[in-house]
């Protein structure tokens, strides 16, 4: 679904290199769990995936475009633009800082993007994200402003916030860390629910018993660079790179 | 040694109270229209500061298609004729004396544009009031530029991450999320260049605006007091600055309550 091949993201001309040569694929259907020390580019490598960084090298095919470029081909020869706008309606993106609009309701929250971006009507639209809110048990605040909502009603908005768009892909920018301890499980709950309906999601997280039951594969990086992937128990069980093994020896 | 002031001056300066009443509206009228060009002109040229169009976008993607990092053909590529426009504008505007505007606007380009001379309201001469009105706002729109402008960049980088990433373009971000939430934060510091502009204002009775101040000039002309009609100036200025500027205060403090995330 997604290949990234050799992604780079280098800041002052090679200086530093948040990303330095990322190669992975991501299938339908995985659920990719992405760990690390703060500072190992994570974040960055996530947000490359939907162009909110722009990678400086290396290529990212998903659905057979390179999305690093400007342009691409189409199978009959013809040279098209990248519309961005048209590939980011097709990966979900959820954030550490949940990124609500505050001058907007929960409902107009969810129904802005559909209407304004898919031409959905009104009507359609809010019967929509009130069936998803009803899912994460939220349907009777559909009315308030995300002020009147704690951190973990928020981040389950904003997740359904992205599935209203109907998204192939989900993304997960540490979606629990500003999270108070008690509301993390309401969180991971729905993106747990979410894993099981089989939507492919790829997750920055700090939440090792997540990466560890939800997840079907493992990322390490450190650094820049990818320094170890697999199935998620076998890591967790027999680190082989010693940066790993750090970096277990610390959170667990 | 004679009295600073002296009160038996102020019945000789009532004959000329009319004067004092016109130039309070001349100067609130100046103040308002020059708000509302001077605001008009900040949103375009804001815009103009923020927008996108690189003409020689297509120098900066190398031949591997992707975007250059540096060098001379990636600062080359990056350049904006809108945004250096804007920018010189704003730049030099608020680099030169206001004073120096109004001259090089009133003797340089309304010599050239001859205006029609007839009189609004039968006491305001069109010919001057326009031309201060124009150099007031072009000035103005320099300095609400900057405040339209970080009105807009204070809005939280999230929300446009957030807006983008639901497939929203940058226009839409705009139009839907950043410019609904930018002009509440913006509209006190409006409100605020209004006050400005009313006490800026005086400088327009050197091109003969008949303001509050042309009025204390025609006064001392015709009766050689000078302090007293002075006095009534800063009194009528005072009255129209300070109740304003409170109530913009009392309005922004109610305005932020209730506006944290």
């Amino acid at each position: 679904m997604i290949q990234v091949t050799d992604l780079k993201k280098y800041y002052k001309g090679g200086a530093i290199k948040a990303l330095d040569g990322i190669t992975v694929d991501i299938n339908k259907g995985d659920v990719m769990a992405v760990i690390g020390p703060s500072g190992s580019g994570k974040s960055t490598f996530l947000r490359s995936l939907n162009l909110l960084e722009e990678p400086t090298g290396g290529s990212i095919i998903f659905n057979g475009i390179d999305i690093t470029k400007k342009k691409y081909k189409t199978p009959d020869g013809k040279t098209v633009k990248l519309n961005i706008d048209k590939l980011r309606q097709k990966m979900g993106m959820v954030f550490q800082h949940f990124n609500l609009f505050p001058h907007k309701t929960i409902l107009d929250n969810m129904t802005l993007a559909p209407m304004k971006v898919k031409g959905i009507s009104k009507e359609e639209a809010e019967k929509k994200a009130l069936e998803l809110l009803d899912r994460v048990g939220l349907k009777d605040r559909a009315d308030a402003y995300p002020i009147q909502l704690s951190g973990g009603q928020k981040q389950r908005v904003a997740i359904v916030r992205a599935l209203a768009m109907e998204p192939e892909v989900m993304l997960f920018d540490e979606p629990t860390s500003a999270l108070d301890p008690e509301m993390v499980g309401e969180v991971l709950d729905v993106m747990k629910e979410l894993a099981n309906e089989g939507m492919t999601m790829v997750v920055v997280t700090h939440e090792m018993g997540f990466a560890r039951e939800v997840g079907n594969r493992l990322l390490f990086m450190a650094d820049g660079k990818l320094l170890e992937q697999g199935d998620p128990a076998e890591l967790f069980e027999h680190p082989q790179h010693p940066r790993l093994q750090d970096f277990l020896s610390k959170v667990l | 040694m004679d009295q600073f002031i002296k009160i038996e001056n102020f019945p000789l300066i009532a004959p000329y109270a009319e004067l004092f009443w016109q130039g309070t509206l001349v100067t609130i009228l100046l103040a308002l229209f020059t708000v509302i060009i001077g605001f008009c002109l900040a949103l375009i040229l804001a815009l103009m500061r923020m927008s996108n169009l690189r003409p020689f976008r297509a120098l900066g993607i190398d031949a591997d298609g992707h975007a250059r990092e540096k060098g001379f053909l990636a600062l080359v590529s990056r350049f904006n004729p809108l945004e250096f426009i804007a920018t010189a504008y704003v730049e030099i505007l608020r680099s030169t004396p206001v004073v120096v505007q109004i001259f090089i606007i009133y003797y340089g380009i309304f010599s050239i544009i001859q205006l029609p001379s007839f009189q609004i309201l039968g006491f305001i001469r069109f010919d001057r009031f326009f031309p201060g009105v124009v150099a007031l706002g072009m000035n103005s729109g320099a300095y609400l530029c900057e405040i339209i402008r970080s009105g807009i960049q204070s809005i939280d980088s999230g929300q446009t991450e957030a807006a983008r990433s639901l497939g929203l373009s940058q226009g839409q971000n705009l139009r839907y999320i950043i410019l609904p939430q930018a002009i509440k934060n913006i509209l006190p510091s409006i409100a605020n260049e209004f006050v400005v502009i009313i006490k800026e204002s005086a400088i327009t009775y050197t091109i003969g605006v008949q303001d509050i101040m042309s009025a204390v000039n025609a006064v001392r002309g015709a009766t050689f007091i000078i302090i007293e009609p002075l006095l009534v100036a800063t009194a009528i200025y005072f009255c129209l600055c300070f109740p304003t500027s409170k109530v913009i205060a009392y309005i922004e403090r109610k305005m932020s309550r209730g506006d944290k995330r």
